[in-house]
């Protein structure tokens, strides 16, 4: 089994980074990484999401306000019909 | 207890200054008090800005909203204060005559009065009109266990309001062409 063994050693040898590893490092991290949106993207992306934000609420207030003028018409038209009602007796 | 002395001078401002801005066919519904011993409260209070608001969420192509659009524009406002109670004697005469006397003014005109000591109800429609144009309408209707205000300011269709009969589950009533049109 020397051969396994020899394989091994060889296969776990320390071995020393490029000299330019660190600074390689370094600047890739200061980039943001491979994965890392660009700023205008993440800004679009933040616009966009307050918009949306803004427009649900907007449409909820919308139908709040809708519901609450349908429930005026039909109290106010309730009594006018209720008191026509009354006086037709 | 430390009181904000220029916070209750600028709620006492604008108070004052709603008061002095607000259309004279809208009157002040001071019936707050009753809501604790009401079963059942609608509190609205819809100025222009918001029926506006409210208009454009309504459905033009649908009949039953499209009507309703119709009788909203030139509103300034719904005022609406609804109360319904388990037992009898919850609100008093007091009450309903704090609404009534602000209606004694020469612009409103009661067309409607309906007592009926049976039922022990009482129901009145007064409009308001300033150079011969209806403006605003107070619905004051008084039962036993129910009681409601309702203040339209601006000019009100008040036959385009009882054709909501039949729709929105407001009850349908047919009245004679010839009656309705007097």
């Amino acid at each position: 089994m020397d051969w396994l063994d020899d394989e091994l050693k060889r296969a776990f040898e320390r071995q020393e980074p490029p000299p330019d590893f660190a600074a390689r490092t370094i600047a890739r991290a200061r980039r943001g990484g491979r994965f890392a949106l660009p700023r205008w993207a993440a800004a679009a992306a933040a616009a966009l999401a307050i918009a949306a934000a803004g427009y649900g609420y907007r449409q909820r207030q919308g139908e709040q306000a809708k519901q609450q003028v349908l429930l005026a018409f039909r109290i106010a038209a309730t009594k006018v019909n209720h008191i026509q009602m009354q006086v037709e007796r | 207890m430390k009181t904000n002395l220029p916070a209750l001078a600028a709620a006492l401002l604008a108070f004052a200054a709603a008061v002095a801005l607000a259309a004279p066919q809208q009157f002040q519904l001071d019936l707050d008090h009753l809501a604790a011993k009401a079963s059942n409260a609608v509190d609205l209070s819809l100025g222009g800005s918001t029926l506006r608001f409210a208009a454009k969420f309504l459905d033009g192509h649908d009949p039953d909203e499209a009507q309703i659009k119709k009788l909203i524009g030139g509103l300034q406002g719904i005022y609406i204060k609804h109360f319904e109670f388990r037992h009898e004697g919850e609100w008093t005469q007091t009450d309903l005559d704090r609404v009534r006397n602000q209606l004694h003014t020469p612009e409103w005109e009661r067309i409607v009065g309906v007592k009926s000591a049976e039922e022990g109800s009482n129901a009145e429609i007064f409009l308001h009109v300033e150079n011969g144009k209806n403006t605003g309408i107070a619905i004051i209707e008084a039962e036993p266990r129910e009681l409601t205000v309702v203040n339209i300011v601006g000019p009100v269709d008040l036959e385009g309001l009882a054709d909501l009969g039949g729709h929105f589950d407001i009850p349908k009533l047919t009245i004679p062409k010839e009656k309705k049109s007097k």
